[in-house]
């Protein structure tokens, strides 16, 4: 944004350290450090109820923090009331005041803060140019389509010129085509505000479309922070691997205490009866059901060891010609299978 | 055609009020298409001593009164509770309801009392203090649940924006109660047109009475004569303020009365 953008002074990296919520004998959040950098965008990805709204609240300062620190630049913002950290919330539910047209519903906050009203006008005026809703400025929310809505509500955190910038799920309520469709212009948005953006979601495909990295959390805690690549390719726990990847990866107990994780995408077919390479390991097991995607094809098989799912492409002929009941081997390079410990479902690097 | 029925069904007492307003007292009672119309009711009412619209007048002013007292109270008391835990704001809400129930009758020999004590008689603004007592109750149950169905989203983004408490009540939350507040002033305004011992009571000077206790002393009503006519006509007149008052808040009373019973 313009010179103008940096009048609540520079903006630093969000620190978060130890921070954590209790409520009653309820731990909604188990001290969770994390450094987001400006201009970075990070993704709280996680199952509902495992903490990721909570954080996002304690950010915003609409719960208290039960321990912990929320440091935002120089300043320690832990307790600052909400309307002092220069913090921006974009609702699920968008919360636009339903009352006011497009144009009141941006200009209300800016103007009872008692920003100059030339000052304000202009600012609404970018805002509308760069989300495209000069047309829309007079309609009041219930006559905007989910799309519109969302992109009021984005504007709305836009002029706030934001240290740190929030959004709860701000998808959820679009269609899928229309959430693909937003998803680059979102991120060009949220970059050019030059602060760290923190974006709540339980959307695998979101996390790795739009974030620079992605902080799994799973009932208070966190698990895993990392890009989407490290996060799939090298998961902390078996609870990381099974929530991204999709289809999920295949956990299978081959062995006493250890459980053996295999991406469907990973696994290859054979006859069956086939001997494996000598770096592979096989598995018997037999069709129950196909799925034509298009370019792929999903096979649901079941084996000794559990049900098991299998990616392949649909030039597979193989794949292609089996009928459900077939019997064939299933097989995986050792090197693509992950260990995980049966019990604690820590990831161990094969010896 | 059922339509029809429907009207004549329940605006049906409202004209026979209108015309019995109209027709000479010797007339009532016999052929209602014979002896013509006449105008004396009217004339009476509105040339005693103190002419009729005094009593509309004095009433108005002691239901504007307790209307704004009681919201200016009630509506930071709904707000306040509905802000409260569940379990706490259920605790008070059923002394409140308690409060609402109660015949207040019983109260009207104590208030009495109060008002020789603290010399509160023949005051139209000291009346609008229990109108606003007995009004409170209900108006804090009535508005406390329209507060609860504004999503708190809209108040916590107004927070974050940075309006304070006032603020968010002016320009985010009133605006959205409009329709309950419209309802919610009218049963209040309805109850002190109507209310009679209380005003009978500590009102004695004829030109403070208000609507009811005046319509009480209508000249030549006893035991042995009911003077219809002239009862008539002060119906009619008293309704067209509520007529009034009706129709121009409709939408946000009907909205108002509805609210919540389809999930918008």
């Amino acid at each position: 944004m313009t010179a103008a953008a940096n009048t609540n002074g520079s903006k630093g990296a969000l620190k978060l350290q130890q921070l954590g919520r209790r409520v009653g004998r309820q731990q909604l959040l188990e001290s969770l450090s994390l450094t987001v950098q400006p201009g970075e965008i990070l993704a709280l990805l996680g199952p509902s109820g495992c903490g990721k709204s909570t954080t996002l609240r304690l950010l915003a300062g609409l719960d208290p923090a039960s321990s912990g620190q929320i440091l935002l630049g120089d300043d320690d913002i832990t307790a600052t009331p909400p309307a002092d950290r220069g913090v921006a919330l974009v609702f699920q539910s968008y919360a636009l005041y339903p009352h006011l047209s497009v144009e009141r519903n941006l200009s209300l906050g800016p103007e009872l803060r008692g920003t100059r009203p030339e000052l304000i006008k202009e600012d609404i005026n970018r805002v509308l140019d760069l989300l495209q809703l000069q047309d829309l400025r007079h309609r009041k929310p219930a006559g905007l389509s989910g799309g519109q809505r969302q992109r009021v509500a984005l504007g709305r955190a836009l002029l706030r010129r934001p240290r740190l910038m929030l959004l709860d799920e701000p998808m959820s309520n679009l269609d899928a085509k229309l959430r693909e469709e937003l998803r680059a212009e979102l991120q060009h948005i949220l970059r050019s505000i030059g602060a760290p953006v923190i974006y709540v979601t339980h959307d695998q495909h979101e996390a790795m479309g739009l974030a620079d990295r992605i902080a799994v959390l799973e009932r208070g805690q966190l698990q895993q922070v990392g890009s989407a690549e490290e996060l799939y390719r090298r998961p902390a726990n078996s609870f990381v691997a099974g929530f991204l990847g999709n289809p999920s990866i295949n956990l299978l107990s081959l062995r006493p205490g250890l459980l053996i994780g295999l991406r469907p995408e990973q696994l290859r077919l054979a006859p069956a009866g086939a001997a494996p390479a000598s770096t592979e390991t096989s598995l018997n097991a037999q069709l129950t059901t196909r799925e034509w995607l298009g370019d792929r094809l999903l096979l649901h098989l079941s084996s000794a060891n559990g049900p098991l799912k299998v990616m392949r492409p649909s030039s597979d002929t193989l794949a292609a010609g089996l009928q459900p009941g077939a019997h064939l081997e299933v097989q995986w390079s050792r090197g693509d299978a992950l260990c995980f410990d049966a019990r604690s479902g820590e990831r161990i690097e094969p010896s | 055609m059922n339509r029809l029925l429907l009207i004549l069904w329940s605006l049906g007492p409202m004209l026979w009020q209108l015309y019995t307003s109209f027709r000479p007292n010797a007339t009532l009672t016999g052929n209602p298409m014979q002896g013509g119309w006449t105008l004396e009711h009217y004339q009476a009412l509105l040339g005693g001593n103190p002419p009729f619209w005094r009593y509309l007048l004095n009433s108005g002013v002691v239901g504007l009164s307790s209307t704004l007292l009681t919201l200016v109270v009630a509506v930071p008391c709904a707000y306040g509770l509905s802000r409260l835990g569940r379990k706490t704001a259920r605790n008070v809400n059923v002394l409140v309801a308690i409060a609402a129930a109660f015949p207040y009758v019983l109260l009207f020999l104590a208030l009495l009392q109060l008002a020789r004590d603290l010399h509160l008689g023949n005051n139209l603004l000291a009346l609008s203090l229990p109108y606003t007592g007995l009004s409170l109750p209900l108006a804090i149950l009535l508005l406390q649940a329209s507060f609860r169905d504004i999503p708190p989203e809209l108040e916590e983004a107004a927070r974050l924006e940075g309006l304070g408490l006032w603020q968010r009540l002016r320009w985010v939350l009133l605006p959205l109660m409009a329709p309950a507040i419209a309802s919610a002033s009218l049963l209040i305004f309805l109850f002190c047109w109507n209310e009679y011992p209380i005003a009978l009571t500590w009102l004695s000077r004829a030109d403070l009475l208000t609507l009811a206790p005046a319509m009480a002393r209508i000249a030549g009503s006893s035991v042995f004569t009911v003077p219809y006519g002239g009862f008539a006509a002060a119906t009619v007149l008293g309704s067209i303020p509520l007529i009034v008052l009706v129709l121009v808040f409709q939408r946000q009373i009907v909205s108002g009365l509805t609210q919540g019973a389809i999930k918008g």
